[in-house]
């Protein structure tokens, strides 16, 4: 039985599939806990796709998953990765 | 037609005739213009002094009379009725007041008496003049307001509603059951706290007398007694309450995790919730302030889930508008915080815990079901200190007074957790044990002798953790000796504080606090559960400080003062009000701007008074450049010819 912090935040594992991103940057605006950023570096198509500034603060939220035009960012819940990961070993 | 004046003068026992030479002003007053009888008698106010005055009225004939006696929030009442009783016009009969004004306040026999002629010859003045009047009656909304829907709010609705009334209960936070519903065991008889509340609750949303409004505020509030009008914001839940069925599949989901208010901070809950499983209305609640939007692309999971699509992010606002004949203001209490109360590391050691914390450890539906751990690493606490007076009776520093309730508390706490822990030990550190009630003391002896709670006078001086041990340093006062005890767990009983926001209702109320912001009753000792604004009650430790057992007696009080105006077919308001001649009113407004009742308005150019409004105060008439706004039985000319004969005497 856990005892007092039996609810924790979901976190969120984000996923960026930097090829295919055109550095719109909605989901850098969007993120209502300010997780991501455009970075400098240039993708395949030659736009900056974003990286994770602060994962800890992603909610799961998947408001950027929602909102990319190009699919190319989604989000898993940490926790079932965790599971998955511990099932496997 | 002449006036026929009759004057009468009370001795008071001594305490005008003491001072004030009562044979010689009625002598004096004989052959003032108009009197046609004068008397002086030992007691007015007596059965024997009223039907003097009424046998005078009816031999003489008298149209008017003016008893020179205490002051007229006394006996005006009484006199005035006996005039009525003899057969002239109630407003026929004026007081003067010789005795505040007069006889108390002086020392010299020869001016004191004197200065009682001047009065009486005022007063008489004023009644030369004065018009016949009927109260002006005003109908009655027979519903009620109750805001705040803790048990006092909770009592006075039932108490309102099994008379027959309809009830508006307004509470802000998502469900009823105030501060009651988080206690564990009450004093003095250690029942449970939820098992005695929630039968109440349940009566509440059954009723159908009752309508319940949670999570909502009171916006605006209009009118008069008997007829107030009040807007009442309520605040959108996003969850249909008629359509949720409590599966909870909401919170599985919902990604956010935020301090539960209802454990104080103690456990975490969802961005969608229930405060508590028996919460009334029994529904969830989405916190919009936690949610990351409503924009349903953002999140939406609880959406998703929800089987029988209870969940609404349109759901908007609505402001009700209710109309009720009274109000009875229950808003109760909040505990200091860490805001305030910093020195003793709450706050900031995770193991130094309020009362209502505390609390929350020992319920069975608690963070811990009923365990006493701590919340640092969730081991029994071995040894246990608990503070009374954290912030009160320190005029210097906090609070300067008794909170009331923590004595009995801290030896409730004290003895809980003995229950729960029996090899342990407690200690509580107190200024003195105040232990007035039924059952009281035996209860706090109870702890001592029973459960071997160690009581030392005096105050904790530094509280500090050390090697996962929190450090008290304190002095008992009574052997003299310093003290030092490595505790486990610290409980402060944190001084009771008005509720938030409840200066801000009061404005809009317009009923008055105390210098500590609790709700001023009308009398300390004769009107405990009224305001100062007519047609307003007080109920619970909105008021001040109590306990569960004070608090119900109140709000029941409460109610009934409530019932003594919804009963009434009519309420009558004194008709002593303003009037404007409307040949002379220029429409210039200025009376518009100065009532502070709100009584005066514009219409088609001249001002025009609420009569039910108005006090008659006199403002508008002081104000007037033109003179045509003056209060009946109170008009220029009579106070210019009071102060002529006051100041030729
Ligand atoms: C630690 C602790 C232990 C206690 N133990 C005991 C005990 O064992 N026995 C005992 O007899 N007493 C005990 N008491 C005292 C008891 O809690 C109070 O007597 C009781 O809660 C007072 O009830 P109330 O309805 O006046 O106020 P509250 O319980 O404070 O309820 C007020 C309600 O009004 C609502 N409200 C506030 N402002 C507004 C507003 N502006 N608009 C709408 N709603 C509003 C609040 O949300 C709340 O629901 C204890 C108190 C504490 C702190
Ligand atoms: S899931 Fe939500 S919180 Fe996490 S990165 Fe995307 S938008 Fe931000
Ligand atoms: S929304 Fe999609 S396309 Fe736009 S910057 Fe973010 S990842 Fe790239
Ligand atoms: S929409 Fe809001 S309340 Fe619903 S699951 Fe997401 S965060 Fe929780
Ligand atoms: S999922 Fe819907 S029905 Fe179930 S508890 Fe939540 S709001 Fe109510």
């Amino acid at each position: 039985m856990a005892y007092f912090d039996n609810i924790k935040p979901k976190k969120g594992n984000i996923h960026i599939v930097k090829d295919r991103c055109k550095g719109c940057g909605f989901c850098v605006e969007y993120c209502p806990n300010n997780v991501l950023e455009l970075s400098e570096e240039f993708n395949i198509k030659g736009y900056h796709p974003p990286y994770i500034k602060h994962e800890e603060d992603c909610i799961y939220c998947q408001l950027c998953e929602t909102i990319c035009p190009e699919f190319s960012i989604y989000v898993t819940l940490k926790e079932e990765e965790e599971e998955i990961e511990k099932s496997k070993s | 037609m002449k006036k026929r004046i009759g004057y009468f003068i009370c001795h008071c026992g001594i305490n005008i005739a003491g001072t004030v030479d009562v044979k010689r002003v009625s002598e004096d007053l004989a052959s003032y213009p108009g009197i046609i009888h004068s008397e002086d008698y030992v007691y007015m106010c007596s059965d024997p002094g009223q039907s003097r005055m009424i046998e005078a009225i009816k031999e003489k004939k008298l149209d008017k009379v003016v008893i020179a006696c205490c002051s007229p929030t006394l006996h005006e009442t009484t006199f005035r009725n006996a005039a009525r009783t003899a057969g002239i016009n109630s407003f026929q009969c004026e007081i003067a007041n010789v005795r505040e004004q007069c006889s108390w306040v002086h020392k010299d026999k020869v001016k004191a008496t004197e200065k009682a002629i001047k009065i009486s010859k005022s007063v008489i003045e004023r009644a030369r003049f004065n018009e016949s009047l009927e109260p002006i009656s005003i109908p009655v909304t027979r519903r009620a307001l109750v805001i705040g829907g803790g048990i006092s709010g909770i009592q006075s609705a039932l108490d309102l509603a099994n008379s027959g009334y309809e009830v508006v209960l307004v509470e802000r936070s998502p469900s009823i059951g105030g501060h009651m519903i988080q206690l564990s065991e009450t004093f003095p008889t250690l029942d449970c706290s939820q098992c005695i509340m929630t039968p109440k609750m349940v009566e509440v949303s059954k009723h159908p007398k009752i309508k319940l409004l949670t999570y909502s505020e009171v916006q605006d509030i209009s009118g008069y007694v008997g007829n107030f009008k009040v807007k009442i914001l309520k605040k959108p839940t996003f969850v249909d309450p008629d359509k949720c069925t409590l599966c909870d599949e909401c919170t599985t989901v919902c990604p956010v995790a935020v301090p539960n208010e209802f454990d104080l901070g103690l456990t975490r809950r969802r961005a969608i919730y229930i405060p508590f499983p028996q919460a009334i209305p029994a529904t969830y609640t989405l916190d919009i302030n936690h949610c990351p939007g409503l924009v349903p692309i953002a999140c939406g999971k609880c959406a998703d889930v929800c089987e029988p699509k209870a969940i609404d992010y349109d759901m908007k606002p609505e402001i009700l508008e209710e109309e009720v004949g009274s109000i009875i203001v229950s808003t109760g209490f909040d505990l200091y915080g860490k805001d305030e109360m910093a020195e003793y590391g709450y706050g900031t050691y995770e193991d130094v815990l309020d009362g209502l914390q505390f609390e929350r450890l020992c319920s069975a539906s608690g963070p811990t079901m009923g365990k006493i751990l701590r919340p640092s690493d969730h081991k029994e606490p071995k040894e246990v200190v608990f503070i009374q007076c954290v912030g009160s009776r320190d005029p210097e520093q906090h609070c300067a007074y008794c909170s009331k309730i923590c004595c009995m508390y801290t030896a409730k706490h004290a003895m809980l957790y003995k229950h729960h822990v029996h090899d342990g030990q407690a200690y509580v550190f107190y200024i003195d044990i105040r232990s007035g009630g039924k059952g009281y003391e035996e209860f706090v002896q109870r702890a001592v002798e029973e459960d071997g709670v160690v009581y030392l006078r005096g105050k904790v001086s530094k509280i500090f953790e050390e090697n996962g041990k929190i450090r008290v340093w304190g002095v008992d006062t009574l052997s003299g000796k310093d003290i030092e005890i490595k505790a486990d767990m610290v409980v402060l009983a944190m001084a009771i504080r008005p509720s938030k926001g409840a200066d801000e209702l009061a404005k809009k109320l317009k009923i008055a606090m105390d210098k500590d912001g609790f709700l001023s009753e009308a009398h300390p000792k004769l009107r405990p559960v009224e305001s100062v604004t007519s047609g307003m009650f007080l109920a619970g430790a909105a008021q001040a400080p109590k306990d569960i057992p004070e608090a119900v007696a109140q709000a029941s009080g409460a109610a009934v003062k409530a019932v003594n105006i919804l009963s009434q077919e009519k309420l009558y308001h004194a008709p002593t009000v303003a009037a404007v001649n409307s040949t002379l009113c220029t429409g210039c407004g200025m009376c518009v701007d100065v009532c502070p009742y709100e009584a005066v308005s514009l219409a088609e150019g001249k001002a025009n008074v609420n009569e039910v409004l108005c006090e008659g105060c006199g403002t508008c008439m002081a104000t007037c450049l033109r003179a045509a706004a003056s209060v009946k039985n109170v008009t220029p000319q009579q106070v210019h010819n009071m102060i002529i004969a006051s100041l030729e005497g």
